[in-house]
């Protein structure tokens, strides 16, 4: 069934993606209900100050829905590109609050490290992976979260789960390419991508 | 040696099993597979840091409300956000100048029938409230065909009033702007109403309003340009010996001919 998705694009989200870019208020709404916690999330767990963390996450939303018209549903997800905005807006104030400190500190002469928190890039990665994780099928959902949570053997899996040891291998395969695919395509930094891979097989 | 099965590059990455000798030459000398196997490493890794990401806590409300009440304000007028008014007679500051003046989007919000359904509302309100007393000095004689809409605007809640408050503006052909309006909040002073050019913050007084529901006749000068002067505006104004925008509007919206 995921080899029938015709982009990037989940199915089932394409309208919520179409309607939003249209300028519809109620599509607004409903993509701040399914992704404002993730937004959110990525703002909380990278900036120091809770309440800077809900301004990025308004931000986010705000300068989304006015810009919505630059939003191409062909180039990724509509979670991913707010993901994307949030990322920007995080590390804006990163180094907004990074050059307040240089400044306090050369006042006082108190070299005093700013505490780092988790980098925003790999937030964005994890929500993103997360993000497709949930939209898998059932089964492969089930037994990827064996493997990453419980880091149990593709065996031991087959043991707990009851499933002949082939189809959990196969579950795996095909959830774990899904999972690589997305994060390809709104993942913050993927890198660089290997020589000759253009990511779909 | 050919490349690595695929499925045995998931299982690698995943530390389902050794390399086997030749699976790691080829990994050694192979970009394309060790490359392969690097990326579906990194996935899986993340992949094992997203437990607890299904269950984050809904956001809170007030953000929504902000994102909301901000999106508002930008689109009606950027610049009016910040409050601090040029008043009608001073020379326009540059830096209260908005650099981008967004067009509004009000017909992609407010589809045809919405706005002929507000007008239409008006109209009927008007009826009620008996042509002659809304329309004045007519005589009363219900064969007064009513000048031609101009250009009409709805006009929405702004800023922290209450979402209920809402009214219509039209420019009728006779140079007269009729406001109708409904709910505006109680105010200390009284409401005046105003034309304003978003592009240059430009803005004069029309007249005042009696009444926080009701409608309004108000003439406009006839030689106003309103491809410029295309925002109209409520405020809350105080008896306070200023002549200026008080920065408190209550209603806005945009004339579209």
């Amino acid at each position: 069934m995921t080899a029938a998705r015709q982009g990037p694009e989940p199915p089932g989200e394409d309208d919520l993606a179409t309607r939003f870019r249209d300028g519809d208020e109620a599509a607004l709404r409903e993509a701040y209900d399914r992704y404002g916690r993730a937004v959110l999330h990525l703002a909380t767990t990278t900036l120091v100050n809770r309440s800077d963390a809900e301004d990025v996450t308004q931000a986010t939303f705000v300068a989304a829905w006015l810009g919505r018209e630059t939003f191409d549903p062909a180039k990724g997800s509509l979670v991913g590109w707010l993901l994307g905005i949030g990322r920007r807006k995080v590390v804006d104030r990163i180094r907004a609050s990074a050059r307040e400190t240089r400044v306090v500190e050369t006042v006082k002469q108190l070299p005093e490290p700013v505490s780092t928190g988790p980098d925003p890039d790999t937030v964005v990665d994890r929500l993103v992976v997360a993000d497709e994780l949930a939209r898998l099928p059932d089964e492969q959902r089930r037994m990827l979260e064996l493997a990453f949570y419980d880091d149990l053997t593709h065996q031991q899996i087959a043991a707990v789960t009851g499933v002949p040891l082939g189809t959990v291998k196969s579950h795996i395969r095909r959830g774990m390419q899904s999972l690589k695919r997305r994060w390809e395509v709104d993942g913050a930094a993927p890198g660089p991508r290997p020589a000759g891979l253009s990511g779909a097989r | 040696m050919q490349h690595l099965d695929h499925d045995r590059l998931v299982f690698l990455a995943l530390g389902e099993s050794e390399a086997a000798d030749g699976e790691a030459t080829h990994l050694g000398t192979c970009d394309h597979c060790r490359g392969e196997m690097e990326t579906l490493q990194h996935v899986a890794g993340l992949g094992a840091g997203t437990q607890g990401l299904a269950e984050l806590p809904d956001p809170p409300e007030h953000i929504w409300q902000g994102i909301v009440a901000e999106i508002r304000a930008a689109e009606e007028l950027p610049a009016l956000t910040e409050r601090r008014l040029p008043r009608p007679a001073d020379p326009v500051e540059p830096a209260a100048v908005p650099v981008v003046a967004r067009r509004p989007r009000r017909s992609r919000r407010w589809p045809g029938w919405a706005t002929t359904a507000v007008t239409a509302t008006a109209a009927a309100v008007i009826g009620v409230a008996g042509t002659a007393a809304v329309l004045g000095g007519g005589g009363g004689e219900p064969a007064d065909p009513e000048p031609p809409v101009v250009a009409s605007a709805p006009l929405t809640a702004f800023g922290s009033t209450p979402k209920d408050a809402s009214g219509d503006a039209r420019v009728l052909g006779d140079n007269r702007l009729h406001l109708h309006v409904a709910n505006l909040p109680s105010v200390p002073g009284y409401y005046e109403v105003w034309l304003i050019d978003p592009n240059t913050m430009k803005m004069f007084s029309v007249g005042t309003l009696s009444n926080g529901s009701g409608d309004a006749l108000l003439p406009i000068p006839p030689n106003v340009d309103l491809r410029t002067y295309t925002v109209v505006d409520v405020s809350a104004e105080q008896y306070d010996n200023k002549t200026g925008h008080s920065g408190d509007s209550l209603l806005r919206g945009t004339l579209t001919g």
